[in-house]
């Protein structure tokens, strides 16, 4: 294990092998960090390129690029509030807060380096895990991903407010987002649902402008009404030494950035779940890693740990979603599903060849990951200090180039006009939704975990009618759901006796 | 409530296949829409606790002005996707950064013309000539295109 280990990093070394990484690695800093352009479409782009390239080469090109794409992508969510990725929507949450506030350098240093230990993380769980991951892939069935969706759902109440009207918004908000997620032809029948009789509804509605509506509208419209730059009227002194505190950060709450990179790990390894999942799961426990219910009221408003929980998890994911792809040739995400087709188009099949017969290779993926998010999260951190001052210029200039992004952005999703009309509606349901109060993270759990949720409950009902429910990884996971709405409430009562006691003494 | 209730009963003249999950999710939502409508109906506000884990928007403003600003934003917005479905993404783009910059902004001629081209440039040179993406032209080309 070890010489293929040393073999593995020699083949990523090697002049020609390096210089794919380093274009890849360039392409995939522009795609992670313009809305729109995803990942896994120009991962599907760049394919058609690798046919004359070596196995290590193509490797190399196609993880260098799509391997950076998530930590770039934090850099739009934080600067302007609009997520470069579909992955990266939950680091709007509380990096774009902190950028308002005037610690842009900050949230930006906490993504970047939270991303690189995520990634690290993520590229260790490949080259140890492969051996011994077979058991774990096979255990999870419909059932157990059916109740992982669950327990996922089930962390729509951290991103609810607090007390029962909170809870109450934060369920009609995931409620509506599962609602929402219904919109198309239904995968078992057939039939069209809630589609207003709209040919752009049949295949219901696509996550991109949707995503990019209803987080970056509110968030250029409060621009404009502010009048000022993003930063406000902080000094530009200020924003450039925070990039140093925010890599402090990822230290100081080290425990939350591993942990959270093993639920985006975790996530990456579980087929059919999606890279969206993991962000909100790590940001859902980010938020309950709050010692009380003051300390959890500061998250969307600028709590660093809610940027570095979806940053770790993020490229964390991309390691774990290598695993069954490679070991099975069950593709971990939708990108990695087009990953397996460069694997036939080089002459490789994935499986047990991989894990013997071409080992170095696979282990040259995981240095290609850790090497590409070091590169890139050092390129990131020079620039860093001019990216922070974006935040300095004024709204209205800077408000045009934003809107550019997000139009271009929902527009290159599937070349559709139909997902700018999606995108402005979205967009005015966000503002509504930020204007009364009402939360927008868990609509968005809701609606990537919506269509998801009710596959598998269909496949577990035809496949063990109601013999699912008692599966011990089934149950497992039940009490994990019951364990993580109840966590709340047991933390307010905690905390309502502490101040209780403090009163009496 | 409303929304919910659509969606309930939309769901019941479905087979139970297509129906199960929509009802599952439909009926709880449009309870709790009622519980949430019957708080507001008795005038009792959110308490702070109850505020999202999100964004506020600004406070500071004053409403109105806070109002003017976000409706003409919200104008902006949609004129520019009538701009892209009318002269294509290749001339909107130009014009609707002139126009904001010139009007919203309050900027200069040469400053807004430069920037305009600078928008423009970027989405030519990335996303046509780099990523060839498909932008097609506006329905105002398309009609001088048809006529003799």
């Amino acid at each position: 294990m070890l010489d293929a280990l040393f073999e593995g990093l020699l083949l990523i070394l090697h002049w020609k092998a390096f210089a794919f990484m380093l274009l890849g690695v360039g392409l995939g800093f522009w795609v992670g960090l313009l809305p729109g352009l995803g990942g896994g479409t120009t991962l599907a782009l760049m394919l058609p390129f690798t046919y004359t390239m070596s196995p290590a080469e193509a490797f190399a090109f196609l993880l260098g690029m799509h391997s950076v794409v998530a930590t770039t992508g934090d850099i739009t969510s934080v600067l302007f509030g609009v997520p470069g990725e579909g992955t990266t929507a939950a680091t709007v949450l509380d990096g774009y807060a902190m950028a308002k506030k005037g610690e842009a350098g900050r949230a930006l240093g906490a993504a970047l380096m939270s991303s690189l230990v995520g990634a690290v993380v993520g590229a260790l769980a490949l080259a140890l895990a492969i051996p011994v991951v077979r058991p774990l892939v096979l255990t999870f069935g419909s059932p157990e991903l059916f109740m992982l969706a669950m327990v996922g759902i089930a962390f729509i109440v951290s991103l609810s407010g607090e007390g029962r009207g909170g809870l109450r918004r934060g369920f009609l908000a995931g409620g509506l987002g599962l609602l929402c997620a219904m919109v198309g032809q239904d995968p078992q029948a057939g039939i069209l649902r809630y589609s207003l009789g709209l040919l752009y509804l049949w295949d219901g509605l696509d996550i991109v402008p949707v995503l990019v509506g209803i987080f970056a509208i509110p968030e250029i419209i409060d621009l404009a009404v502010r009048g000022t730059a993003i930063a406000g009227d902080v000094s530009y002194g200020r924003l450039g030494k925070g990039v140093t505190e925010g890599i402090k950060d990822t230290f100081r709450h080290f425990g939350l950035t591993i942990r959270c990179s093993l639920i985006g790990t975790f996530i990456g390894i579980m087929p059919g779940l999606g890279g969206g999942v993991a962000q909100w799961l790590a940001y859902g426990h980010a938020t309950q890693s709050a010692r009380d219910a003051d300390e959890r009221k500061g998250f969307g408003q600028g709590d660093v740990r809610g940027v570095l929980g979806p940053g770790a998890a993020n490229n964390s994911k991309e390691g774990g979603a290598l695993i069954p792809t490679v070991a099975f040739g069950v593709p971990g995400s939708s990108s990695m599903a087009i990953l397996l087709g460069g694997f036939f188009l080089l002459g490789l099949v994935p499986g047990p060849d991989m894990l013997t017969k071409h080992l170095p290779l696979t282990l040259s993926m995981v240095w290609t990951i850790v090497l590409a998010n070091i590169i890139t999260v050092g390129a990131s951190l020079v620039f860093i200090n001019q990216l922070a001052k974006l935040t300095t210029i004024r709204a209205h200039l800077l408000i045009p180039f934003i809107v550019l992004l997000v139009f271009i952005g929902s527009y290159t999703a599937n070349n559709s006009y139909g997902d700018l009309v999606a995108m402005l509606v979205f967009g005015a349901l966000g503002y509504a939704m930020v204007a009364a109060g009402w939360p927008r993270a868990p609509f968005i759990l809701g609606l990537v975990l919506g269509k998801l949720a009710e596959n598998y409950l269909y496949i577990s009902t035809t496949r063990y009618g109601a013999a699912w429910l008692g599966r011990p990884v089934v149950v497992v996971l039940f009490l994990l759901a019951v364990l993580v709405i109840a966590y709340p409430f047991v933390q307010a009562r905690r905390s309502r006796r502490r101040a209780g006691a403090r009163c009496a003494s | 409530m409303v929304v919910s209730a659509w969606a309930v009963l939309a769901a019941t003249a479905w087979p139970w296949k297509a129906a199960l999950f929509p009802l599952a999710i439909g009926i709880p939502v449009f309870l709790l829409a009622a519980a949430e409508f019957c708080v507001a109906a008795t005038g009792r506000r959110a308490s702070a606790e109850a505020l999202a884990v999100d964004f506020v928007a600004s406070q500071h403003v004053d409403r109105s002005l806070a109002l003017r600003r976000t409706v003409a934003t919200f104008t902006w917005l949609i004129a520019f996707a009538g701009l892209i479905v009318a002269f294509g993404f290749s001339l909107a783009i130009p014009i609707f950064v002139l126009l904001y910059l010139r009007t919203a902004g309050g900027e200069g001629w040469l400053r807004s013309l430069v920037l305009s081209l600078v928008a423009w440039a970027c989405v030519h040179g990335l996303f046509v000539r780099l990523l060839a993406l498909p932008f097609p032209e506006g329905w105002v080309q398309a009609g001088l295109r048809a006529l003799p």
